[in-house]
């Protein structure tokens, strides 16, 4: 390829990549508050996201990208009606084994008792798809599609160039976000 | 010409040629009759797509998304069919029509996936473009089900033309099965792919295990940089449109081309009704056209029409184009129009996990996949099965979305998770279907769409032939994925419908004889022959490729013979 034509691809996507940057970001944060959701049950859940994707010395945790919101939004508007109910049958179980255990309420737990409390009852038998299903798949998706999710707890490249079939995976290596 | 119309403004509506459809097959012929010179209209039933400027999501990142992506439950509801195809989502839905807005009529279960827009399903096809082999277009009169009335050689030169302009990726593998094209630079294997290659051709001669082919840039050369198109940026998100115009578009591509001439004119909102027959000169004269927006009826002129308004639609509007001459529809002396409608049988799929590798990685999204070219009953029938299928296959590592049942929760289940997980490999096929009298589309005679054209019918279903070749392919993935080493083999039939394949072909079937085919060899109708049908509608077998390079190649040699029987003067 000669000069003239690598100045002309390299114009090409730098008028691209200059339309990306214009656009507007961030809708994940603009959710309405939803309808019908109590203020403390958001809460719940957005704390049990972040027990599941919790702040590490990478990355902050789902409780940083508004998570609570993101499930109820998202179950309310994908899934299936009867997913509501399933989401709020698994907070009673949630809350209601938290109290069992440790005689409080989950929000009043410490971070090893929240675990504990989610790691049990993850592991419960349940009759049919297990409630904890949805707000895992849920947690998993509203973070990792989340900026900060996608950028910093994994590698996000929205223009990689070209595919490298062979590359050395390094122990400090994440995956790639999309 | 004997046809010119009388009528006030006339002469506005009158042009050298008209085609119908802006799709990948319009786009070709709208590039090949401007460059010749013609005066060409093309009508578009949809809204104009602008390249670059009509991309809305093509930059959005996944958290630009109101839903992540995901398609909202009443956008679901409302889209029974449109849903239905792996390209459909919130970053795509523009792209597809509304089901309920385009009614049609399921003799027999059929998805029929549809963009009506400038571009049509240029913007949204999976890209992928393998030239026919000899064996594909002999496979019908060896096999005793039809006749192609062209040999590869015959469209060789062709298939070239389309891919230089076009850009196609892949590698000289030199394989009678699938021709070599004019290629740009493959694609890359990742570490497990090479792995099984490997293993799958040293276990199997004669099952070749190739990268894929596309329609995307990897390397543009000068006629590309020419139609400001750039290198492909290994996005993968090809299905919102290509800011860079790096994967091949009418949009991006064929209808700039046209424009550049002064010669085209594009008129969108325009749903053709039918094709006017002059029975004075035995030829079509123009077209019917229903405004979509207003429903106004209008009609344009031309010596010379293409229909490219996609596979079924071509049939239906040849269907309903009736007249003194064609009470059945045009072209339609025998009662096979609309008949031997075939697709592709994609029903099966293998997943299965690969160990080891665990410090092989890859890095960008690569637009294609590898594949074996068929290498069922090639040189002669060995199954009890007709015909054959293509595989696709590829390797990847798992990341959260597979993962994402996995117990745990906390630090270590995040730190696990954001990792690459175990490799996996999945197998899927692409069959070829034998072309049955009695798979066909018909109009409705009772039920009309918004514009007051009689709905389509589909009668088009699977058969025995292709249960049997579903279990070959299954049977066949499973003994190659074991002898890659692979554990947890699944064989999966989707037992998805006909036509969510998205490559529905025939019906206008092309042919020697008039009386068992449509088109001719030049793809003109027998029986009027200034009117030529190159989209999937004209195919008289389906082969095993993706169809849509074929489709290019056939219109850009019927544009040449339409503009040299022009000069003629024999159209």
């Amino acid at each position: 390829m000669n000069r003239r034509e690598a100045l002309r691809q390299t114009a090409l996507a730098a008028g691209a990549a200059a339309l990306w940057a214009s656009l507007p970001a961030r809708t994940w944060a603009a959710l309405a508050a939803p309808a019908d959701w109590s203020a403390d049950d958001e809460a719940l859940l957005t704390l049990i996201g972040d027990t599941i994707i919790p702040a590490t010395a990478t990355s902050p945790g789902a409780g940083s990208v508004a998570i609570g919101r993101f499930i109820i939004t998202q179950t309310t508007d994908c899934y299936l009606l009867q997913s509501i109910d399933t989401l709020r049958h698994a907070l009673r179980e949630i809350d209601a084994a938290s109290r069992q255990r440790f005689s409080h309420p989950f929000p009043a737990l410490s971070v090893a008792e929240r675990e504990q409390v989610l790691t049990a009852y993850e592991a419960a038998p349940q009759q049919g798809a297990h409630p904890f299903r949805l707000i895992k798949e849920l947690t998993l998706l509203g973070y990792f599609t989340s900026e900060p999710g996608a950028t910093q707890a994994l590698r996000y490249d929205p223009i990689p160039g070209t595919y490298l079939g062979s590359v050395k995976l390094a122990p400090t290596d994440r995956s790639w976000a999309l | 010409m004997t046809n010119h119309p009388t009528t006030p403004g006339a002469r506005e509506h009158t042009f050298d040629a008209i085609v119908i459809g802006s799709g990948i097959s319009g786009g070709w012929a709208a590039k090949e009759l401007c460059e010749a010179g013609l005066r060409t209209l093309v009508l578009e039933r949809g809204r104009d797509v602008k390249h670059r400027d009509d991309y809305p999501t093509a930059l959005k990142n996944p958290w630009d998304f109101s839903h992540r992506n995901k398609t909202p439950r009443a956008v679901v509801t409302a889209n029974p069919i449109a849903k239905k195809c792996y390209a459909f989502d919130e970053a795509t839905a523009h792209f597809f029509v509304k089901d309920d807005e385009h009614p049609y009529v399921q003799d027999r279960p059929f998805d029929w996936i549809r963009g009506y827009q400038v571009g049509g399903k240029s913007l949204i096809w999976a890209r992928q473009t393998q030239r026919w082999s000899r064996f594909d277009f002999e496979g019908p009169a060896r096999d005793g089900f039809g006749e192609w009335p062209i040999t590869y050689d015959e469209l060789a030169p062709w298939y070239s033309h389309v891919e230089r302009f076009a850009g196609i990726s892949g590698n000289y593998d030199g394989l009678e099965t699938l021709p070599d094209g004019e290629f740009l630079p493959a694609w890359e294997m990742n570490d497990v792919e090479k792995h099984a290659q490997g293993k799958i051709m040293g276990a199997f001669p004669g099952r070749h295990v190739i990268q894929g082919r596309c329609a995307h840039l990897t390397a543009p050369q000068p006629q590309h940089l020419a139609q400001n198109r750039g290198q492909c940026q290994a996005r993968n998100l090809c299905y919102r449109g290509c800011p860079f115009g790096a994967y091949f578009s009418s949009n991006s591509a064929t209808l700039p081309a046209a424009a550049a001439t002064g010669r085209l004119t594009l008129r969108p909102h325009s749903v053709v009704e039918s094709i006017l027959h002059d029975s004075a000169t035995g030829r079509a004269s123009g077209v019917r056209v229903i405004d979509a927006v207003t429903k106004q009826a209008t009609e344009f002129f031309a010596r010379v029409i293409f229909a490219n308004a996609s596979c079924l639609n071509t049939n239906l509007l040849l269907l309903n184009s009736t007249s003194a001459r064609f009470p059945a529809g045009l072209g339609n002396d025998h009662g096979l129009l609309g008949r031997y409608v075939a697709f592709h049988n994609y029903r099966g799929s293998l997943s299965a996990s690969v160990e080891g590798f665990e410090d092989s990685y890859y890095s960008g999204r690569r637009p294609t996949q590898l594949m074996m070219p068929n290498f069922r009953n090639v040189r002669k029938q060995e199954t009890d099965f007709q015909r054959g299928y293509m595989v696709f296959f590829g390797a990847s590592r798992a990341g959260w979305q597979q993962d994402n049942y996995s117990p745990g929760v906390g630090a270590a289940f995040k730190d696990r998770i954001t990792r690459p997980g175990p490799w996996g490999m999945y197998m899927m096929m692409q069959g070829e279907t034998v072309p049955r009298k009695e798979n066909h589309v018909r109009l409705s005679a009772d039920r009309k769409d918004a514009w007051g054209i009689p709905q389509l019918v589909t009668s088009i279903g699977y058969d025995d032939n292709d249960e049997k070749l579903l279990r070959d392919f299954l049977a066949r993935g499973q003994e190659m994925l074991e002898a890659v080493g692979a554990k947890k083999i699944t064989a999966r039939d989707s037992k998805q419908n006909p036509g969510l394949d998205i490559h529905e072909m025939g019906g206008v079937r092309m042919g020697h004889d008039p009386k068992t085919s449509l088109l001719n060899r030049w793809n003109q109708l027998h029986a009027c022959t200034n009117v030529f049908v190159t989209d999937g509608a004209c195919m008289t077998s389906t082969g095993t490729q993706n169809p849509s390079l074929t489709f290019m190649a056939l219109t850009a040699r019927a544009a040449q013979h339409a503009v040299a029987e022009l000069k003629k003067g024999n159209l």
